[in-house]
């Protein structure tokens, strides 16, 4: 008995389907189907998935024979399948894989019959996807337009299946499909769908008459919604979350029963058992549609070539770039490399990748737009010469082909980073280029994720708005495995209680569905012919953006390119610093052309002098850098990718800098590794070397140890250590590893399962870090100028970085009507140093379109507010803003007095009449004598307005009114044991690798503090330590070498301190609690001071 | 005299409106919604000393104060529960009046001294409202601005020349300003209301409207500023008194229409119809009887009224005769009235009023609660696909959705036949001691549990229905329950 189901939704057409592509393929396959239809509403978006698991079927077939134990949560990619649990595991002798059929399920505006569309060829498959995307570009985000007419225009090479929503001898839908099947002679096929509503005999005879009257044969559908019975539950969720529902009330949209999941050929023959031809035809039509996915042939665009083949140009363009970066003549070493890369290129065919890679490259570069590659291939020798990196050969161990391999089929991967400010012009040079039928943005599949589905089932299914919002503050850190019962019970809940054990079943069963399709950050995909034809495209939401449906998981699984076009501040800032400098009479540096291995940058490094600097201005990267002690480039390369959570968890970071530091002799497990280990000292560090141990000394395939490292988060997931640990530790121990080492591994593959970082990565970071660290030393004011002017970015806030300039010996001047643009910018001081002046920018609310008009009417400068009212033309709103900047103070204009005048202006434009000055016709008024402002209030306006003070640190003025205090810069000097700091608090950091622990960071007028606060200290402090923007922290000091650290005892909220800033009495502590709050309805500005000193939160 | 002006503000009236019915230990709550987020909008005591404050996102304030307890606000409750406070202070004075949403504001002008003097009155009411579980701020000043400054920023009493000399070290917050005048004057270093006083009116005017200087002004007694009381409503009423006692039922009727005759204007003029009418008869012995009658729609039409009390006031023991009568509509609904149209047929408004009538009659007798009506109602499982409401208090359903799949006339609760054979229809069977034949069936209708719900009729897991034709004629609705095989019957066509 042999069956193929053809109507089968995922949940990829979203909130609908109540399984994933992969449950459905290995359902399929357990029950035996000849073959299976992934049909999604009017998209092809779970198609790649379902495939790929059929793949992975295919392969453990093959590799553990004809019998095969089936996983029903199989094939699952890590980057999107988070938080799957599910044990339970279903085993099935399986001695036939189903085939699987591409379809789509295509609702039309006018017709009432649903119309599943197979392509039986490429050529059916193009017409389909790009069927898709003329209804899709004509719909808003996510919907599809299409009518009966555009279907009759493309049914060629399509096999059709009308699947009738109303009933079957609907005389207009017969006609339709009368018209139909005459279009696509031999196409059509009329399904018919049990409904299991009572009526069943009646309906299936009224589909076989429909069948004959539009001459269209009759085949068995299911129209499958769910792989499993269990999933109606789901499905009845998924419904009321479409529907705007709380499951009580849901009514007759439920589902009547459980009957529409995937059926055995048994099931399918008993209820068509008087149709068993329609039965038949199951498998004839499913014979029809010969199109596999691996047939997608795709080509990269190369237009670019000139009648030169790819190949030959890359080769030339490779060889000039070689001469220009080796004036001196080419390394014998070097040439080789080049070589050998040359003919794998070849050899798999990408020569038109790195091509299209160089053209983006060389048309930022044209513009002026600051930019670099990274990934595994942008390493190669071949990127560097094209111009893609500076990172030269000689720094990178690994070698090129580990990454394009031949044997995985894998394309290259290549990421370059563009300025912040100025991606845009790049995405749109590609569109324009190629053009928006050959190049679009690939989607990122947004899932639910723990929160999300917390709140959204907890919704429908009628939880309070209170146990949802303590349901889902539970979730915060746990968001992989779902809600533990343990923590429900922490929360006071029964998780035995029927509804709630219901919601929570249900929320872990969510998490990980397809929430709807979102445009990926910056990957391309460019192809040579229409892009229409590889994959449907619809409207981002973003103006002027479109996007596959595609995510890059699926275009990996196809072997299909992308370049990822990405966005850096950092690029921003160091484009602008090299403006700068230039501009100054500085000499024009690029990227390229900084001087290198520069020691007294690294002397600042090595003093943890670094912030705002790349990637190692956190916390944690300014303490480690003092151990470190980084002296060559290769030290920042292992400084950027050792704090993170992969080393950290593999507990790799202290035997690397105790044997740095000569603690430790460097002892390498094994002569094989050396090659491997040799650079790290021994220890694995790189994403690389990880996965180089398991080749070398576990013994595994190359393919073996992708698929480790793809497959880890899964395991983890699933909760079960699997074989790979077995195979991977016991092959190490039968190579003689010690145990404890390989464990040592195993654990760091693990941490790099999410969070990887491979030495290519940190080679192209660790240039930056150069770079960024280079202009700190050597031009610092300009490099905060510019930092300043590409905010936001980075990791501290203007303040901080205006007071590290101070710091560093720059004077900073204020805003100034008569003399700032609205970037911060650069002025020669009479002694030839440099000072920054502040911008327009750094005024809260000012627009930049005013401000520009501000500076373009200058001339000589404003006398008075009212000639800059006049001549600028900017709105009161804008000058009151400058006013409490205090911009006026050229003008011999307090802050007070300068708001006195602007409050008086109430038109918002003068009147053309009296623009001229001298017949001003002047309301004469009364002096008026306004309170002069206290430092505290100034202090207090400048943050209000720019979020930072020339005047004063805020410390500076409370200190007298707190008692024994430490100030910061002391912390190096004073001897150990308890002391009590206070400062505003800059930073809080829960770093997920230190288990509960909380790092503030404080800041006082003399310097910052690096405060623990362990979660003990945490619980019973939890206000303070949270909410707390001036603390004060009893502890003991904790010094290790230059990193010091105050290990906090209690902790003392202080805030209320900062509201009394201003007052002129003089901080007070307010009067106690027992008679309500003084008087809250005064929402003054002191009230507001709290909000003033943000901090940077648990980013 | 100077006025005497006394303003209360209760600090926490939302929350401890809440408090006062369920009491809470530990820190709580009320949350509103503010833009889409949620907010906590006013603390309790214990909040307040854990450091919440109003205003604050509930998230933020679960982060702080993990063990905080909430309740959703309900701004119109607290706006009805201040007019019953205002209703409760007539007690000091008959001049009260409400102050936004927190606060009322009394006229205890020539009624302080009744209690001894504002300070025991504002003692009194202190104390009173305390021990009812409310914090308030008091402040008697001879304006309400005045007043209202002192309440929420300086409590206590300012007569006569005291005003300017308590109002002048305040905050220009206490003179009841927006809040962006508040922020504008204080960036100016305008903070005290001495300060803004201090400033000349035109440039004050210039920069920031009028509203500081009116306000100021009010609070001073240069402009005046008048209290709105609540205002009472009374219930329609008539009452009657007769020369000699009677005891006839007729005479009773008479009287009836007679005070309908003077109510039903009252009602008229208003915009509504009577609900529930409260007739009251002083017998001459002075025991009351009273009738209740309660309408199944408003009403305001005499003659339709008077027979609906025949059969209540036939019931009534005269003794030795009545000679006062009093009719009061004790629930009164809006009536507007009704437009009669050239499409408004006469027919289906009496229609209408004749079914109303009959439930007001059925009402008068079952009880009017007892007079149910059918409502559809949406779910798949056939005992809930319609439920029953009160009539009298529900509309009747405009359409009945289309039921997609047949359904018997008749459903009843499940009866076994005592079969209970796999999945083909018995061919002979028992029901009701009948012994049936099978001659056709037709389905199976699969209807699975609503799995959200558990329902103890539906333990025995889905089930599969059947239309039955048997031999004998009876057309029958029968179900299998396959995952407990069984055969019931449930419902005849």
């Amino acid at each position: 008995m042999t069956y193929a189901e053809l109507a089968v939704t995922t949940n990829f057409t979203f909130l609908r389907g109540a399984s994933h592509p992969e449950e459905m393929v290995s359902r399929a396959a357990e029950l035996g189907l000849e073959a299976v239809a992934i049909t999604d509403r009017n998209s092809l978006a779970g198609v790649v998935r379902a495939w790929s698991a059929l793949r992975e079927l295919k392969r453990t077939a093959e590799e553990e024979g004809a019998t095969v134990v089936i996983r029903s949560s199989v094939g699952v990619d890590p980057s999107s399948r988070q938080q799957w649990q599910r044990p339970e595991t279903v085993s099935a002798q399986v001695l036939h894989l189903p085939r699987l059929i591409v379809g789509s399920r295509i609702v039309l505006r006018d017709c009432e019959a649903h119309i599943l569309a197979y392509p039986m060829n490429r050529d059916g498959y193009a017409r389909l996807s790009r069927l898709l995307t003329l209804g899709k570009r004509r719909a808003d985000k996510g919907g599809c337009d299409l009518g009966f007419a555009d279907l009759l225009e493309n049914c060629a090479d399509l096999v059709m299946v009308a699947l009738p929503m109303t009933a079957p001898e609907d005389a207009r839908m017969l006609g339709q499909l009368t018209q139909l099947a005459r279009a696509a002679p031999g196409q059509l096929y009329f399904g018919a769908a049990p409904r299991y509503d009572g009526t069943d005999a009646a309906h299936l005879a009224g589909c076989a008459r429909a069948a004959q009257a539009c001459s269209a044969p009759m085949v068995a559908l299911n129209d499958v919604l769910m792989h499993h019975a269990s999933r109606r539950q789901m499905a009845d969720v998924l419904t009321c979350l479409r529907e705007g529902l709380v499951i009580d009330r849901i009514g007759q949209h439920a589902l009547l029963n459980a009957e529409r999941r995937l059926k055995s050929p048994e099931d399918m023959a008993r209820i068509f058992a008087a149709y068993p031809a329609a039965l038949r035809r199951t498998t004839e039509v499913a014979g029809r549609c010969a199109f596999d996915l691996s047939e997608l042939s795709y080509e990269y665009p190369d237009e670019i070539a000139d009648g030169e083949t790819p190949q030959a140009r890359l080769a030339r363009l490779v060889e000039q770039g070689l001469r220009r970066r080796y004036p001196a003549g080419i390394a014998e070493r070097t040439r080789m490399m080049v070589t050998k890369e040359l003919q794998l290129v070849e050899k798999l065919g990408f020569a038109a990748y790195f091509l299209t890679v160089h053209d983006i490259v060389e048309f930022a570069r044209s513009q002026g737009i600051l930019c670099q590659g990274r990934g595994s291939a942008a390493n190669s020798i071949l990127c560097y010469a094209l111009g893609v990196t500076e990172v030269g050969p000689e720094v990178i161990t690994m070698v090129f082909e580990r990454f394009v391999s031949e044997q995985r089929g894998e394309p290259p991967d290549i990421d370059v980073d563009f300025e912040h400010e100025r991606r845009e012009e790049v995405i749109q040079h590609i569109y324009e280029k190629y053009g928006r039928h050959r190049a679009g943005l690939c989607a990122t599949v947004i899932h639910f994720r723990s929160r999300a589905a917390i709140r959204e089932v907890g919704k429908v299914m009628g939880l309070s708005e209170d146990l949802i919002g303590a349901l889902a503050g539970q979730a915060s850190g746990w968001s992989r495995s779902g809600l533990d019962p343990e923590r429900v019970r922490e929360l006071g809940l029964d998780p035995n209680d029927r509804r709630l054990a219901l919601t929570l079943r249900l929320i872990g069963e969510i998490t990980g569905f397809p929430r709807h399709l979102s445009q990926h950050v910056g990957g391309f995909i460019i192809t040579r012919g229409r892009l229409d034809e590889l994959c449907p495209i619809e409207n981002a939401a973003m103006e002027g953006r479109t996007v596959i449906e595609w995510d890059k998981d699926d275009i990996d699984a196809l072997g299909i390119l992308k370049v990822d076009v990405l966005s850096l501040g950092m690029l921003t800032c160091i484009r602008k610093s090299f403006d700068l400098i230039a501009g100054q009479g500085g000499p024009r540096y690029t990227l390229e052309n900084l001087p290198r291995e520069d020691a007294r940058t690294y002397d600042m490094l090595c003093a943890a002098d670094a912030i705002g600097v790349f990637q190692v201005e956190s916390r944690a990267q300014l303490n480690f850098l003092p151990r470190m002690q980084p002296r060559q480039f290769y030290d920042l390369v292992i400084e950027v990718a050792i704090v993170r959570p992969g080393p950290i968890q593999g507990g790799m970071v202290h035997p690397y800098i105790r044997r740095r530091q000569g603690q430790e002799p460097v002892m390498l497990p094994s002569e094989d590794l050396r090659n491997v280990l040799g650079k790290t000292l021994g220890v694995p560090l790189f994403q690389e070397q990880a996965m180089q141990i398991a080749i070398v000394a576990a013994g595994f395939s190359p393919g073996e140890a992708d698929r480790l490292r793809r497959s880890l988060a899964t395991f983890k997931r699933m909760g079960t250590i699997s074989t790979f640990r077995d195979r991977f530790v016991g092959g190490m121990l039968s190579r003689g590893y010690t145990p404890d080492f390989a464990e040592r591994c195993f654990s760091q593959i693990e941490g790099f399962g999410e969070y990887g970082f491979p030495e290519s990565h940190a080679a192209s970071f660790a240039l930056l870090v150069y770079a960024s660290a280079w202009l700190k030393r050597h031009h610092p004011a300009a490099f905060g100028c510019a930092l300043l002017n590409s905010q936001p970015m980075g990791f501290y806030a203007p303040a901080q970085i205006v007071r590290d300039m101070r710091d560093h010996g720059i004077e900073i001047r204020p805003v100034c009507v008569n003399m700032s643009d609205w970037d911060n910018t650069l002025e020669r001081r009479p002694d030839g140093q440099l000072a920054v002046r502040l911008g327009f920018r750094q005024v809260k609310g000012l627009r930049q379109e005013d401000a520009q008009w501000i500076s373009a009417a200058r001339g000589n400068g404003y006398a008075s507010v009212e000639s800059l009212w006049r001549r600028a033309g900017v709105p009161p709103v804008a000058l009151e803003k400058l006013a409490q900047a205090d911009a006026f103070a050229d003008l011999r204009l307090r802050r007070r007095d300068a708001l006195w005048q602007v409050k008086a202006l109430r038109a918002p434009k003068p009147l053309p009449l009296f623009s001229d000055l001298s017949q001003e016709e002047g309301i004469i008024e009364p002096d008026v004598n306004l309170p002069a402002m206290t430092l505290g209030e100034e202090v207090v306006d400048d943050y209000l307005s720019l979020r930072l003070s020339l005047r004063a640190h805020p410390m500076e003025l409370l200190r007298p009114h707190i008692p024994n205090l430490l100030a910061h810069e002391r912390l190096t000097t004073a001897p150990l044991g308890r002391t009590s700091v206070c400062g505003l608090v800059i930073t809080r950091q829960r770093p997920g690798t230190a288990s509960g622990v909380i790092f503030l960071t404080l800041e006082d007028e003399t310097g910052t503090s690096n405060v623990v606060v362990w979660p003990k200290v945490y619980e019973q402090f939890r206000r303070a330590v949270i909410g707390g923007r001036l603390v004060r922290i009893n502890g003991y000091i904790q010094r290790e070498g230059q990193v010091v650290h105050v290990i906090a005892q209690e902790v003392e909220d202080l805030s209320w301190m900062l509201s009394r800033l201003s007052d002129p009495e003089g901080p007070q502590k307010p009067e106690t609690w027992q008679s309500g709050p003084p008087a809250p309805r005064a929402r003054h500005p002191r009230e507001q001071a709290k909000r003033l000193f943000p901090s940077r939160d648990f980013h | 005299m100077s006025r005497e002006i006394l303003s209360v503000w209760f600090l926490r009236l939302a929350s401890q409106r809440a408090l006062r019915r369920r009491s809470v230990a530990g820190p709580f709550a009320v949350v509103g919604r503010n833009r889409g987020s949620e907010q906590v909008t006013c603390l309790s005591m214990a909040a307040s000393r854990a450091g919440l404050q109003a205003g604050m996102a509930l998230a933020d304030a679960r982060a702080m104060c993990p063990d905080l307890t909430t309740v959703p606000a309900d701004p119109r409750g607290d706006a009805r529960f201040l007019r019953m406070l205002a209703r409760w202070a007539g007690r000091y004075c008959p001049w009260v009046g409400l102050e936004g949403e927190d606060g009322l504001v009394l006229d205890i002008t020539g009624s302080s001294h009744l209690m001894g003097g504002p300070e025991a009155l504002m003692a009194d009411l202190r104390q009173r409202l305390m021990r009812a579980g409310f914090t308030v701020r008091l402040g008697v000043a001879p304006t309400r601005g005045a007043a209202w400054a002192l309440a929420h920023y300086d409590e206590g009493i300012a007569l006569g020349d005291q005003v300017r000399a308590r109002l002048w070290p305040l905050p220009v917050g206490a003179l009841r300003l927006e809040d962006d005048v508040i922020e504008g004057l204080a960036r100016l270093g305008v903070r005290k209301v001495a300060d803004l006083a201090a400033l000349p009116r035109a440039t004050v005017g210039r920069r920031f409207g009028q509203q500081p200087l009116v306000r100021l002004d009010q609070a001073l007694g240069g402009q005046p500023e008048s209290i709105t009381p609540v205002a009472e409503r009374e219930r329609p009423a008539a009452r009657l008194t007769l020369a000699e006692p009677i005891g006839r039922t007729d005479d009773v009727m008479e009287g009836v229409r007679h005070l309908l005759a003077q109510l039903c204007p009252q009602l008229e003029e208003s915009g509504e119809g009577a609900r529930t009418l409260l007739l009251t008869l002083r017998r001459v012995d002075l025991r009351d009887a009273s009738v209740e009658l309660r309408l199944a729609r408003p009403m305001r039409k005499p003659e339709d009224i008077a027979p609906l009390f025949a059969k209540g006031v036939d019931e009534i023991d005269a003794g030795y005769g009545i000679d006062q009568m009093r009719l009061e509509a004790t629930v009164a609904e809006a009536l507007p009235p009704e437009q009669v149209t050239a499409h408004s047929v006469p027919g289906d408004i009496a229609r209408a009023g004749a079914l109303a009538d009959l439930m007001t009659r059925l009402g008068g007798r079952l009880g009017l609660e007892n007079v149910l009506r059918w409502q559809p109602a949406e779910s798949h499982i056939p005992e809930r696909a319609f439920s029953t409401a009160a009539a009298a208090w529900s509309e009747p359903a405009a359409v009945w959705p289309d039921v997609p799949r047949a359904r018997p006339v008749l459903i009843f609760a499940p009866e076994a036949v005592g079969w209970s054979g796999a999945r083909a229809v018995p061919r002979r069977f028992r029901w009701r001691r009948m012994d049936l034949h099978l001659l056709e069936a037709e389905g199976p209708e699969r209807i699975a549990p609503e799995w959200w719900l558990d329902d103890p009729a539906w333990r025995s897991g889905l089930r599969d229905y059947w239309r039955v034709q048997t031999r004998e004629g009876w057309r029958l609705w029968m179900f299998h329950t396959p995952q407990d095989p069984a055969w019931y019957v449930q419902g005849l066509f």
